[in-house]
């Protein structure tokens, strides 16, 4: 399933939903802006200070990570060996290890080496700052700031109706997958077209099963006065508090500092 | 001037010469309909499947011609307004419409946000939304239930959520067309209890489309019945239910003492009006009847003598000396019947640790008729879901017919079990009947000539053969339940599991379901039926078994079982009207109920015969 919210009193949970949006947004920024990964790996230590912070189900971190590791691997291989000396600019990260085919083709260098642990430790430090935010915001703030970024009200009335049925379809799916057995449909079929085949008694009904669902919660819908104005009553208005200031002024200065050392210091780069 | 206004207030729903035709049909669902309902009385619409009436609730809030097309003539005016020239979203305001399934009415995740969210269309200002939600969940008995998340609620009160969602608009009228047809009897009794309270509160004007009358009798001030889309009866509800003539005429359940009472009736010894149409007045009936033409005294003898032969120990049927009692009872038999289930020690745990099954011991001879019982949750599914290997038993053994359901794949025991599952729209997926009923057969590895002969064994047999080229999806509720039924039948099953064989089935598709039920227990077919509706299990069930909290409570005839009034009552078990009955005649009758009217009318039969000899 789904990260869902971690309900908590820390202040990354009071924090207004726009503030922690403009810190994900700075965070994706200064990632992106230096190659080394050893600022890659401050940066990930930061997030995960956060996720530590916020008290992060560590089962559900080992659950998202263990099968991303074949794709680490294969991505530090990956550019370790397709990163040619000349796109990097210290002469350090230009020197070749090996070669991997005879004849000095496939040369795997130091550079490509770092330069896919940078694309790990970014990709690591996505991975724990959007478990943050979600964790740490409700659904409710998500569709607050759809609206506020004057988004139309259907999107977000679109994506709450979404989530609220997630768990009726995976209900329905259950009971036809158990209707379907109970009539000795074999789903072990060889080939992929036999794999497919002995599928389409579970699609079809769920399909029919969908478009009949969705008529009637359209009917349930116009019931309950949907569509006759464009707009509806917020539930509860956001506003920002002292400290989201705060925290703003500091991602900021955080951004413009990245900037300076970067492209004043050019420091990062490899 | 005044007296014009005054008028038009009273009448809160007014339809003149209705009639509506869908889309792509010749014949119309509804036909010159003139109704006019006064405002706050509470109406009862019966008819059978087909005969009109969602198509009518869905006329009065203007879904009907607004959302679906089709060809609409005369005209709906509710609270005043023309329906044809008001917009369905603006009427939502005056006519609040509930519908059969709770869970597509529920929009929101959590019940706050579901009952906001008419307010919220209507720019309701924030504090007067909080205000009025939480003054609704209070009038459907959800207080406090604000925060919890919608999918977890049971089916009453998903329902009563969506009651709650059409109330905070604050309607003047409401309409729920079958609100219970989902629903246990526990979330139905819910229900009722919240329109009692509706009505008891506010002058509110409540159109209730059911097909189950025995709780609203005395509660509606009047019934609308309609038959092929003409409405073809209205009055006083007691005035219907004693005419039972017109009830089977029109499809629908006569209460069961009415029955009795029409004997009497016919027989010329009471007046229509002396038809008794509740416990207590039947009682009254039967004792003051009894002395003048029963032959109770000879009765009595033979319910000694059937004492005598069958001991019915008074507070026994349960617990471990019951099931040994019944062990018994089975090893008499071991060697003239064969065993279609047997369960060792069977025990389930869901992988939420949550325990479903405890330590149930059980065998079921091939050709016994057996109902399964008991409140939801209390382990019905779960139990039947192992008979066919859909669930695998966390400790213990379940054999059927010599199989033992952990070496064989669900796929292998589908040719020996067959499990027709409650809603038939989760396995159709063909585009013609016969097709459907083809999937099963190729999955078990027939071929060809033996496929085609059993189809149309089959479809005879259920008598679906008109539609065989049709698409299931054209057909009614009840001919899709047919064909899922028909589906398993084809496999030829040894053992039938049906889970809720008659849900939103009316009168008469319950009794040709029931039909052929007792057609193919007949013809040896191990027939285990889960069941919610007590006076088919009575009627049908030759064993009955009782669950509570995943273990065997009772287990026996329908007789014994529902003779423990007080122990079902825990399990929220109500017994069939007639055994309540016969409670109440303890004194003449004996300890053993009546289950059937024929029962109870043969007391006075008797009588005649010997007067005769």
């Amino acid at each position: 399933m789904f990260i869902e919210y971690l309900p908590g009193e820390t202040l990354l949970h009071r924090l207004d939903v726009r503030t922690k949006m403009l810190g994900f947004l700075g965070l994706i920024i200064i990632s992106f802006l230096f190659q080394d990964p050893k600022y890659q790996l401050l940066i990930v230590s930061v997030t995960g200070l956060l996720a530590f912070w916020i008290k992060i189900p560590l089962q559900k971190i080992r659950g998202m990570l263990i099968p991303l590791i074949p794709i680490i691997i294969s991505i530090i291989l990956i550019t370790g060996f397709t990163f040619a000396p000349g796109r990097f600019d210290y002469v350090s990260s230009q020197r070749i290890l090996f070669y991997a085919l005879p004849g000095e083709r496939l040369g795997a260098t130091v550079g490509g080496f770092m330069m896919g642990s940078t694309f790990i430790f970014r990709l690591f430090s996505m991975m724990i700052a959007s478990s943050v935010l979600i964790l740490t915001t409700s659904m409710d703030d998500f569709t607050q700031f759809f609206q506020k970024m004057k988004m139309p009200v259907e999107v977000s009335m679109m994506l709450t109706t979404a989530i609220r049925f997630i768990p009726t379809l995976d209900k329905k799916r259950r009971q036809i997958l158990e209707a379907q057995r109970a009539r000795g449909t074999k789903f072990n079929e060889k080939g992929i077209i036999g794999s497919i085949r002995s599928y389409i008694p579970i699609m079809v009904p769920l399909f029919i099963n969908s478009i009949m669902m969705a008529n009637s919660l359209s009917m349930a819908m116009l019931n309950r006065g949907y569509g006759l104005t464009r707009t509806w009553t917020s539930m509860r208005e956001i506003v920002f508090a002292p400290r989201d200031y705060w925290v703003m002024s500091f991602i900021v200065l955080l951004i413009t500092l990245s900037f300076f050392v970067r492209f004043r210091l050019q420091l990062g780069v490899l | 001037m005044e007296t014009l206004e005054n008028e038009i207030r009273q009448v809160a729903i007014c339809l003149k010469n209705l009639s509506y035709r869908y889309p792509n049909t010749v014949e119309p669902s509804l036909k010159n309909i003139s109704l006019d309902v006064e405002k706050g009385k509470f109406i009862l619409i019966m008819g059978s499947t087909g005969a009109g009436k969602t198509t009518l609730s869905l006329c009065l809030n203007g879904l009907i011609p607004q959302l679906l097309e089709g060809k609409l003539t005369g005209g709906v005016r509710v609270a005043g307004k023309d329906v044809g020239k008001t917009a369905v979203q603006s009427l939502s305001k005056v006519l609040g419409l509930v519908l059969q399934d709770p869970e597509t009415q529920i929009i929101g995740r959590r019940v706050e946000e579901d009952t906001s969210f008419g307010p919220r269309n209507f720019l309701v200002p924030l504090e007067e939304i909080k205000q009025r939600v939480n003054q609704t969940l209070e009038k459907v008995r959800l207080q406090g239930y604000n925060h919890r998340l919608s999918e977890e609620l049971s089916g009453g009160e998903k329902q009563r959520l969506a009651i709650a969602g059409v109330l905070v608009m604050e309607p003047e009228i409401l309409v729920l067309d079958e609100p219970t047809s989902e629903l246990d009897p526990a979330g139905r009794s819910e229900i009722y209890a919240t329109l009692a309270d509706l009505r008891r509160k506010k002058d509110l004007t409540i159109i209730l489309v059911e097909h189950s009358s025995e709780e609203l009798i005395y509660k509606a001030d009047e019934v609308v019945v309609l038959n092929q889309g003409e409405l073809v009866w209205r009055g006083v509800p007691s005035e219907l239910f004693r005419n039972l003539p017109l009830l089977r005429q029109w499809g629908i359940k006569p209460l069961p003492v009415s029955q009795i009472g029409w004997y009497f009736y016919e027989k010329g010894w009471i007046t229509l009006a002396e038809i008794p149409l509740d416990i207590p007045s039947a009682e009254g009936l039967l004792r003051k009847l009894l002395p003048k033409y029963g032959h109770w005294q000879g009765h009595l003898q033979g319910q000694a003598q059937r004492q005598m032969q069958v001991p019915v120990p008074p507070d026994q049927g349960f617990g471990s000396g019951q099931s040994k009692d019944g062990l018994f009872r089975h090893e008499l038999h071991l060697s003239k019947k064969a065993i279609a289930v047997q369960l060792k020690d069977l025990n389930y745990q869901y992988n939420s640790d949550q325990t479903a099954l405890r330590g149930i011991n059980l065998m079921i001879e091939a050709g016994e008729f057996v109902a399964l019982i008991g409140r939801n949750g209390a382990g019905k599914t779960t139990l039947a879901k192992h008979f066919n290997g859909l669930l695998k038993p966390t400790s213990g053994e379940v054999i059927i017919e010599g199989m033992n359901t952990l070496k064989y794949d669900t796929s292998d025991l589908s040719k020996i079990v067959g499990y027709v599952f409650q809603n038939p729209d989760h396995q159709i997926f063909s585009a013609t009947v016969e097709k459907e009923l083809e999937f099963g057969l190729k999955n078990a590895g027939f071929k060809g000539k033996e496929i085609k002969e059993r189809v149309e064994q089959v479809l005879w047999y259920t008598g679906l053969e008109r539609y065989r080229s049709l698409h299931p999806f054209s057909l009614g509720k009840g001919e899709r339940q047919m064909i899922a039924v028909a589906s398993i039948l084809v496999l030829k099953p040894k053992v039938l599991i049906i889970d809720e064989p008659t849900t939103g089935s009316d009168w008469t598709g319950v009794q040709t379901m029931m039909a052929l039920i007792c057609k193919l227990h007949t013809a040896g077919t191990t027939i285990i039926m889960i069941s919610h509706d007590m006076d088919l299990v009575a009627q049908y069930a030759k064993r009955v078994i009782v669950l509570k909290e995943g273990g065997i409570l009772l287990d026996g005839t329908p007789k014994r079982v529902f003779s423990n009034e007080q122990i079902l009552l825990d399990s929220a078990i109500v017994p069939p009207q007639l055994c309540r009955l016969s409670f109440q005649l303890e004194d003449i009758l004996g300890p053993e109920p009546f289950i059937e009217a024929s029962e109870f009318t043969a007391m006075f039969e008797s009588r005649e015969q010997s007067g005769c000899l």
